[in-house]
């Protein structure tokens, strides 16, 4: 271990520890103030960090065996970091004073940054917890709602459920190949559908819990269940992380999980048949959602679907499609969640209705919404397209013609939904007064309409800095 | 007479100009001013357009006014815009309906005027773009494009059923395009297998080796997206009610440019990309393209709504297209790019005048009108010149096209017939049947409309039984104006149609070939796919 390695490769975590420490401080000495602006700049100097370190190449391994950095984890932390800014923004003056919403947040981020470098099981493990728990306390932060709790409660027994069963998806795998390292689990992909040897039955054991253990985290039908009560219950920040930053940590962890190990054929039908039912029921019942965040809860359920067919494309293009649909996605979705009007009632400005005639109210936060909705629906030139095209044209480019076909049929079921939201807020009349929506909120919507027109342009300038 | 350069560049800013005005829109205040400037910019772009057309060379086969730059250079896919054959007339007819759409807007739009014109501008921003793209990727990416601006334009400014139609209108259009979306996946993907090249230019797809099955299943794909759009029966539900309930520019936009996507696809994408699907499916489409004819003018015969009767003669008047176009005769495919551009003017140009009176009178419904010549000396003439181009009457723009189509049909049709084949020549037979059934449902609407006892509906705020003229005007300068530019032009493409057709001969001579020479995979030798599709090669 060499401690100019540890302070320059970990550099991301040690801001976001910076930041938990610094707002800590402030809570015992001070007045906590401006905690969400704290945080934030403190996530900008963690993706400035990650940056650097993609920028300068670096490739290290701090802690040999459980935590490296190369560019590929470099670029995926900047992402996920930078992506946390509007967040942050959102959270502006609902959590003002809330020290806890930042350290928790900052801590979740930290649990995120140490999977993507994770190198063995354990740290994987640890990440994910640090990731995971502090989640569950947001979901109760600063809310009123009687279902709240319930929802946050569901969310800490499904967690629970999923720590579990990647647990003893651990255990089987090390049965199996006798390692802790990461790189166990592409060696015991070769042995996956084995059942004539008792590693093979390990394997195979093991790797159906991870998986399982992954999708839970993802949100994928069947173990989809805590996702609408939990988005549903937090507050909008809360929501917007769970929706699109957690879920893209779950995935990319899950693509260096692989490495560079093709799907086995016995596990294709996994990876094939509940991603796209999770497609088909995600888009369907989104449809019946009379709450907003429901409804982006379904429609987060249906892109977890896209992002794990992602996995049945060559290995050498699966960080490129995952990381580049994630972004789209996380754009889109935060783009939603900024320009959504805040009424005074969280639970009235919650439901779709209220969005009628929005237009009238706040043209620029129809336009936004709109345009979310566009890129979430996949719709071109709108950037959540090219991801989408990204994604198929891997998996049919494999030769899963069938299955690709049968993604995009089951991705027309999801227009519906979206284009609604676009005729509530253009073309119904107004029913309530809302304010407008206020400045943070459209700072967090220009934060993330920048990125959003630049890859409507120029997509190829992200797509290839990711190959 | 310029410079190469200076006019692909004109191109390029005939392109991007609409979007640049949406954007400026964002900073113009009064309603007054975004009309206009959204008139300028209009106008602007046909004069660039009217530039373009007069510089393009009818006797170059190949791409003119070129702009060819990587944009995501790992998939093979350009900024790739051109003019050629197959889109210069196309081109021309969107930038010259622009200014009509939006002087046909100034009083009829009055809630939102900025969101409207911005969707407008979009819209004709994406429609010049997907006839000028001359990459796959980036024709996908445009005729996408146009979804949007049309769902807000018929879903804000539409009639009482507006939601329902433009939903309708949304689902039955995406469902075309994912299909598409997956064939074209499957498309390059294959090309990229066979040949190792990556990449979406049509150039490069026109030399791809597929079997007769995958053609087949392509074909379908692809064609299911066009039909919808075109529409070719049964996939036309949605026409009737679109039309019905937009308001009158989106209308205009419907059936003037946006319709002919459809037919714009079957004749640069989909028969050319695979001819021996074409050749397999050629007897199902042409019975397809008549059936539209016969029933689109059958259904136009009884409808009582006015907007309805020009929706379902579109649909007749584009089965014309598709006939033509699937007849492979070189008179009837440059016949059936005249009658897109002839279809677009007249059935545009009824629209706009449906949308005057409708202005005046706040009805559709037939019944309620008669004897308008009586009152309305100037509405009527105009209306008179727009049925008659719509029959097809000798001297107007839709007698050449017709015309040439049928003779297109009639002579691919005989030489087939003598080898015994008699569906061809029972189609071109039927077609002509259509000719009889569109003067039928044209000329009793107009007789209905324009003679007879004068009857008009009372408009708001009249007391009945007052004097018909204090009810309503005839026509404004502004419609007037309107009106002599559509009217103007349908006579130059009846008069002197020997000019527009030159300009797409080498286009339809390469349409013949592509789609007449067969490229299934094993029958064919690499050197002539190369013949067949090589003329842009680089």
């Amino acid at each position: 271990m060499n401690w100019s390695t540890v302070a320059t490769a970990m550099l991301p975590e040690h801001m976001l520890l910076a930041g938990v420490v610094v707002l800590m401080l402030q809570a015992i000495f001070g007045r906590a103030r401006a905690v969400p602006m704290l945080a934030l700049a403190f996530v900008l100097a963690a993706a400035l960090a990650a940056l650097w370190l993609y920028a300068e190449g670096v490739r290290a391994a701090p802690f040999a065996g459980q935590f490296s950095i190369d560019p590929q984890a470099a670029v995926a932390k900047a992402l996920i970091l930078a992506l946390a800014a509007p967040v942050m923004l959102m959270a502006r003056e609902q959590f003002a004073d809330s020290t806890p919403f930042g350290v928790l947040m900052l801590s979740s981020l930290y649990g995120v940054c140490l999977m993507l470098s994770a190198d063995s099981f354990l740290t994987l493990f640890m990440g994910l917890e640090l990731m995971s728990l502090p989640l569950y306390a947001l979901v109760l932060l600063a809310y009123r709602r009687a279902d709240g709790a319930e929802a946050a409660l569901k969310y800490l027994i499904m967690g629970g459920a999923a720590s579990t069963t990647l647990l003893m998806g651990m255990s089987l795998l090390f049965g199996a190949t006798g390692s802790l390292a990461l790189s166990a689990f592409p060696a015991a992909l070769g042995q996956f559908g084995d059942t004539g040897s008792a590693t093979g039955m390990l394997a195979t054991g093991g790797i159906t819990l991870f998986i399982a253990a992954l999708f839970l985290k993802a949100a994928v039908v069947p173990f989809h269940g805590w996702a609408p009560d939990a988005y549903e219950g937090a507050s909008v920040p809360v929501t917007a992380y769970m929706s699109t930053l957690v879920k893209a940590g779950v995935l990319l962890a899950a693509v260096r999980l692989f490495a560079d190990s093709a799907v086995p054929a016995l596990l294709v039908g996994l990876i094939v048949a509940l991603p796209l039912a999770s497609i088909v029921w995600g888009n369907l019942a989104a449809i019946r959602q009379a709450s907003f965040r429901r409804m982006i809860a379904y429609s987060s359920i249906a892109h977890a679907g896209y992002l794990f067919l992602a996995f049945l494309g060559a290995p050498a293009g699966r960080f490129q499609a995952v990381a580049f649909y994630a972004v789209t996605y996380a754009l889109a979705n935060l783009l939603a969640f900024a320009a959504l009007p805040r009424l005074a009632a969280e639970a009235a400005s919650d439901r779709i209705d209220s969005l009628r005639g929005l237009y009238a109210r706040s043209p620029f936060g129809a336009l936004m919404l709109g345009l979310a909705m566009l890129s979430l629906a996949g719709i071109p030139p709108l950037p959540g397209f090219v991801a989408k095209f990204l994604v198929f044209s891997n998996v049919m480019a494999a030769g899963h013609v069938l299955v690709a076909t049968l993604g995009l049929v089951a991705s027309y079921l999801g227009i519906y939904f979206y284009l609604r939201v676009i005729q509530y807020a253009f073309m119904g009349a107004s029913e309530t007064v809302a304010p407008a929506v206020r400045g943070p909120a459209i700072a967090a919507a220009v934060l993330c309409l920048l990125p959003v027109a630049l890859l409507m342009l120029f997509p190829a300038a992200l797509l290839g800095r990711l190959a | 007479m310029f410079d190469p350069t200076v006019l692909a560049g004109a191109l390029n800013l005939v392109l991007w100009l609409p979007l640049a005005a949406m954007l400026a829109l964002l900073v113009i205040d009064r309603d007054d001013a975004i009309r206009h400037f959204s008139l300028g910019v209009m106008l602007a772009q046909l004069l660039l357009v009217a530039v373009l057309y007069l510089s393009f060379d009818a006797r170059d086969p190949g791409l003119q006014f070129e702009t060819r730059v990587p944009w995501i250079p790992a998939w093979g896919v350009h900024y790739h815009i051109a003019l050629d054959g197959y889109n210069v007339l196309l081109v021309a007819l969107t930038a010259f309906l622009g200014p009509l759409v939006v002087a046909g807007a100034f009083s009829a739009v009055t809630k939102d005027v900025r969101l409207f014109y911005a969707m407008v501008l979009l819209i004709q921003f994406a429609m010049i773009g997907t006839f000028v793209a001359q990459d796959l990727f980036l024709f996908y990416i445009f005729w996408e494009a146009m979804l949007i601006p049309m769902f807000l334009i018929i879903g804000i400014w539409g009639g009482e059923r507006r939601i329902y139609a433009t939903l309708k209108f949304v689902l039955y259009t995406a469902a075309g395009s994912i299909l598409m979306l997956a064939a074209m996946i499957y498309l390059v993907w294959s090309l990229y297998s066979t040949t190792g090249i990556t990449s979406f230019a049509f150039a490069d797809l026109y030399r791809s080796q597929l079997t007769l099955e995958v053609q087949t299943i392509l074909l379908a794909a692809f064609g299911l997206s066009f039909a919808i759009k075109v529409p070719m029966v049964p996939f036309h539900t949605w026409l009737p009610d679109a039309h019905v309930e937009a308001p009158t520019a989106g209308s205009v936009i419907l059936a003037g440019v946006l319709l002919k996507m459809g037919t714009y696809g079957f004749l640069k994408i989909g028969f050319p990309l695979f001819p021996d699907a074409t050749a397999l499916l050629a007897p199902a489409i042409m019975v397809l393209a008549v059936l539209a004819i016969i029933y689109g003018a059958c259904l136009a015969l009884v409808q009582t709504d006015i907007k309805k009767i020009v929706a379902y003669s579109s649909i007749s008047h584009l089965g014309y297209v598709m006939l033509g176009l699937i007849s492979l005769d070189l008179l009837g495919i440059q016949g059936a790019i005249l009658q897109m551009v002839s279809h677009g003017l007249v059935a545009g140009g009824l629209f706009l005048m449906i949308g005057m009176i409708y202005e005046r009178c706040h009805t559709r419904e037939l019944a309620a009108y008669g004897g308008l010549a009586k009152i309305l000396p100037v509405y009527s003439v105009f209306f008179a010149i727009l049925t008659l181009a719509s029959i097809g009457l000798p001297t107007t723009s839709g007698f050449t096209g017709e015309f040439l189509v049928l003779l297109g049909a009639f002579a691919a049709a005989w030489p087939a017939y003598q080898q015994g084949e008699v569906l061809p020549l029972a189609m071109a037979v039927g077609a002509v049947s259509g000719v009889v059934l569109g003067a039928m449902y044209m000329l009793w609407f107009a007789q209905r409309f324009l003679f007879g006892a004068v009857r008009v509906p009372q408009a708001h705020g009249h007391e009945p039984g007052g004097s018909h003229a204090s009810v309503i005007a005839d026509l404004n300068g502004r419609e007037r104006a309107i009106l002599v530019a559509l009217a103007a032009a349908i006579f130059w493409l009846g008069l002197f149609p020997a000019e527009p057709l030159r300009k797409t001969e080498l286009a339809a001579q390469q349409y013949q070939q592509l789609v007449s020479t067969p490229r299934a995979a094993p029958a064919q030798a690499p050197a002539q796919a190369m013949a067949a599709g090589g003329e842009e090669a680089r």
